[in-house]
């Protein structure tokens, strides 16, 4: 019955955020267009290395387009599912509306996550998935050779939606620093590059610290059968821990929150 | 000479109607329809310096929209505004320095700091010499009670004085004409009468023109000796207010106590019978034929206590916003 | 003149208080932008093998560069003049008898002033991490590359600013800043320096504003020829133009500016 009430939540929740979008029809053109420049200049940009004679660690130019690919499906979920949620976390809690979500009968972190929806970031996406077909194609990967980055690809997901949350959180403490996420975002633009193609010293951070390399490189690896560094075994256990820990985190936020004064 | 004059004013919106459910989104997104309001309908008044307007109007009737059309900040489908001698969509800055407006739902000043930063910026914007300003930033707070709170960032105010502090702002180049639109909504009692008060004597001091709109009627009658009342987007009654229950509710209410038990089929035929109960009666009788009705009923009956009264002015502009087409 | 020039000096003075409230935000706005940092990373790994013609060293040189102009003329004013025109409160400026356009630039002005320390700061500790990229341009070609910023940031500005109009008409003008900006990134020199973009590329991008914005004072602070004169003459008549079209715009939109709701 719980469920039933969620996913019917779910779906009124996201047609309602979806209405609202539709109202600005010059947008959604606007959207796609730039969807496709930003893809466009994101190719031409990886290009200038392949035509100067560079290599990305020794990834070949099919395979550094479906790193890329990936990178833009992600930057497309984001937009898609975290920003218009996760990202306006910090505005409730300095507004004091925080508080009406505390109060309905609801997971409040089911409700921050899921209450709003983007449509801007679905053309991303699309394309996003396009370009990794491309790759595929040209390397002459059999189809079911993609349903081996799937795996990877949800947890990835799982990965960034932690990570993204637990940032969130700490906005119940410091209400200052509402573009924490943003700082995320900047640093999601390393995933666009295949992880063997920086200095030994990136390579390090981008796995242990900042785990760039498992949104991307590692799904990407998976479908390529390119067996590279970590396995992508070890991705599973981290993001089940990130998504337990951004849960309890969340809790221990709660307890100590005091909400706005009006 | 009138300091503000419209001419069969008016603006009409073009609003796009949607309709709901997502069937309604996707039509709503391939062809748009549009439905065309008119939010002010050929108004037309003329006020002089130094006069205190009440503008009423039930919620939607273009109050704000015609202050805005007269500040310049909306553009006038058809007629005509003049204020102060200017047309306001030419929003020329010699205008602009006359002019103010004060909206009660926005705000000017900078939320995180101190009410002086952005009477500093005010100051330098409309040209006041620093001593000059300081002067009238320190009679400005003595006349709101301001005082120490100036210091204090904006967010840290509550919301009488933060009202307050807006008024300042919006006061400290001494406009000639005031637009206030609901200065005193959400206040509590205080300050709503120390806003009235200052409002007042602002008036007295500076012979300033002010038009204002509330939906708390002691504004009106502590403020304003004029009236004009909106309804529609059309100019329905502009005068006194007094001269709004003449003209439309030309009644009075006649409360009796009978030294017997009242009947309502006798009483009848003296005016509207409102209520009986037991020996109390209350009856609406027309003005014209008040003082003979009254004169009839205490030779007709034995009455031990008679009082006349007004019925309340609230309820009677409440009934004429109710009426779909008020005479 | 002597009047806006007073009122400038306010606008800036006050800015800047309020600016200082939000200091770790403007921290975390330089550290989400680090994605000069990630290409630098590839760059210098792929130049190892020698065939592109400038070493490691240099491309950390010309990342810094790129790093340190970006954030000197970083420009956001459309978000501003769309949230002002959205929330209403656009409407008590038109009510001042000084054009808006000063109060949005002179925030400029304030946010750069606070932004100064910690770039300096961003600037040393790269310089501690990778002391062999030192280099000291000479004051002549800081001078004129300062000249050169300037400009930049001004013409940044208006185009901004003109983009900004459109929020009179549709509620997410961004979307073509977007468009404007992808452009700006994959055109400037941002990517990679222009001497390795194809022939075709290098020349469409001359007739556009873009290579102005980084690249040539990029190249002034790294001591190379550069044709300082045609830059800043191609870069006037762009300004000229969004100029133009900043007025014919505004003039529209107050026409258009229904105040409703505002």
């Amino acid at each position: 019955m719980e469920h039933r009430r969620y996913l019917l939540t779910l779906r009124r929740f996201w047609a309602a955020a979806i209405a609202a979008e539709m109202e600005y029809r010059l947008n959604f053109v606007l959207a796609t267009v730039t969807s496709l420049g930003n893809l466009a200049g994101s190719l031409f940009g990886l290009s200038l290395f392949y035509l100067n004679g560079a290599t990305l660690g020794g990834w070949r130019w099919q395979e550094a387009c479906m790193v890329l690919g990936l990178a833009v499906f992600m930057d497309g979920f984001s937009r898609t599912f975290l920003v218009p949620n996760i990202g306006r976390i910090v505005d409730q809690v300095r507004s004091g509306t925080l508080d009406f979500v505390l109060l309905k009968p609801m997971d409040a972190q089911f409700w921050l996550s899921t209450r709003n929806l983007s449509i801007w970031g679905l053309p991303d996406m699309l394309y996003g998935l396009g370009i990794v077909a491309y790759g595929g194609t040209h390397l002459g990967l059999a189809p079911w050779r993609y349903l081996r980055g799937v795996l990877p690809l949800a947890v990835a997901l799982v990965i960034l939606y932690s990570i993204w949350f637990m940032l969130a959180t700490t906005s119940l403490w410091f209400v200052k620093i509402h573009n924490v996420t943003a700082l995320l975002r900047g640093v999601l633009e390393a995933g666009r590059f295949p992880t063997p193609a920086y200095p030994r010293v990136y390579r390090v951070v981008f796995t242990f610290v900042l785990p760039v390399a498992f949104l991307t490189t590692v799904p990407a690896s998976a479908v390529l059968d390119r067996p590279w560094g970590v396995s992508w075994f070890a991705a599973v256990p981290l993001a089940l821990a990130l998504a337990l820990l951004s849960r309890l985190f969340w809790r221990f936020g709660l307890r100590c929150y005091t909400s706005a004064s009006s | 000479m009138p300091i503000i004059e419209t001419t069969q004013l008016t603006k009409t919106f073009r609003v796009p109607q949607k309709d709901s459910g997502l069937w309604g989104t996707l039509r709503h997104f391939a062809r748009r329809r549009y439905r065309l309001v008119t939010a002010v309908r050929g108004v037309s008044f003329a006020i002089e310096p130094g006069e205190v307007v009440g503008f009423l109007g039930p919620n939607g009737a273009g109050k704000t929209t015609t202050l805005k059309m007269l500040t310049g900040l909306i553009c006038p489908s058809t007629g005509q505004a003049r204020v102060a001698g200017y047309d306001p969509f030419r929003r020329e800055p010699a205008f602009l320095r006359r002019i103010t407006m004060v909206m009660g739902q926005k705000q000017q000043l900078i939320w995180d700091l101190p009410a002086l930063d952005s009477l500093r910026i005010n100051g330098a914007v409309y040209r006041i010499p620093d001593e000059e300003c300081q002067r009238r930033i320190g009679e400005l707070s003595e006349m709101l009670a301001l005082g120490d709170h100036l210091r204090q960032p904006v967010r840290k105010l509550s919301l009488g004085e933060r009202m307050k502090a807006e008024l300042m702002a919006a006061l400290l180049h001494r406009p000639d004409v005031l637009f206030l639109d609901e200065p005193t909504l959400g206040l509590d009692v205080n300050a709503q009468a120390s806003v009235r008060e200052f409002l007042r004597e602002y008036n007295r001091r500076y012979r300033a023109t002010l038009l204002l709109t509330s939906h708390y009627m002691a504004d009106i009658t502590a403020l304003c000796p004029r009236v004009l009342i909106v309804h529609e987007g059309a100019l329905i009654y502009d005068g006194t207010l007094d001269g709004i229950v003449r003209r439309f509710a030309p009644f009075r209410e006649v409360r009796l106590e009978l030294a017997q038990p009242a009947v309502r089929e006798c009483l009848g035929a003296y005016g509207d019978v409102v209520s009986v109960e037991g020996q109390a009666a209350r009856l609406i009788v027309d003005r014209e034929r008040l003082t003979g009705t009254v004169a009839q009923l205490l030779s007709d009956f034995e009455v031990l206590d008679l009082t006349i009264n007004d019925p309340p002015i609230e309820e009677t502009i409440g009934r004429i916003f109710a009426r779909k087409d008020p005479a | 003149m002597r009047h806006l020039l007073h009122v400038l000096r306010v606008y800036t003075a006050v800015s800047y208080a309020d600016m200082m409230e939000y200091r770790a935000e403007i921290l975390l706005w330089i550290l989400s932008s680090i994605m000069p940092f990630v290409l630098m990373g590839v760059w210098m790994q792929a130049s190892l093998n020698g065939t592109l013609g400038m070493g490691p060293t240099d491309f950390a040189r010309y990342f810094l560069c790129v790093f340190m102009i970006r954030q000197l003329t970083l420009v956001w004013v459309i978000y501003d003049v769309e949230n002002h025109v959205v929330q209403g409160t656009l409407s008590p400026r038109l009510l001042h008898p000084v054009d808006p356009f000063w109060r949005f630039f002179c925030d400029h002005l304030a946010e750069r002033l606070a932004r100064m320390p910690f770039l300096a700061l961003v600037t040393g500790v790269f310089f501690a991490l990778y002391p062999a990229s030192w280099w000291w341009p000479g004051l002549r070609s800081v001078l004129l590359a300062t000249l050169c910023l300037v400009v930049a940031f001004l013409l940044r500005f208006i185009m901004q600013y003109a983009f900004a109009m459109v929020a009179f008409w549709s509620e997410r003008a961004n979307a073509i800043e977007d468009l404007w900006f992808f452009a700006y990134l994959f055109l400037s020199g941002y990517l990679a320096p222009m001497t390795l973009f194809p022939e075709g590329v290098r020349r469409l991008a001359e007739w556009t504003p873009f290579p102005y914005l980084i690249y040539m004072p990029t190249r002034i602070l790294m001591g190379q020829p550069t044709d300082v004169v045609h830059g800043l003459a191609v870069s006037a008549v762009w300004a000229g133009a969004f100029f133009i079209i900043y007025r014919v715009l505004w003039r529209a939109g107050l026409r258009r500016y229904s105040g409703m709701g505002a």
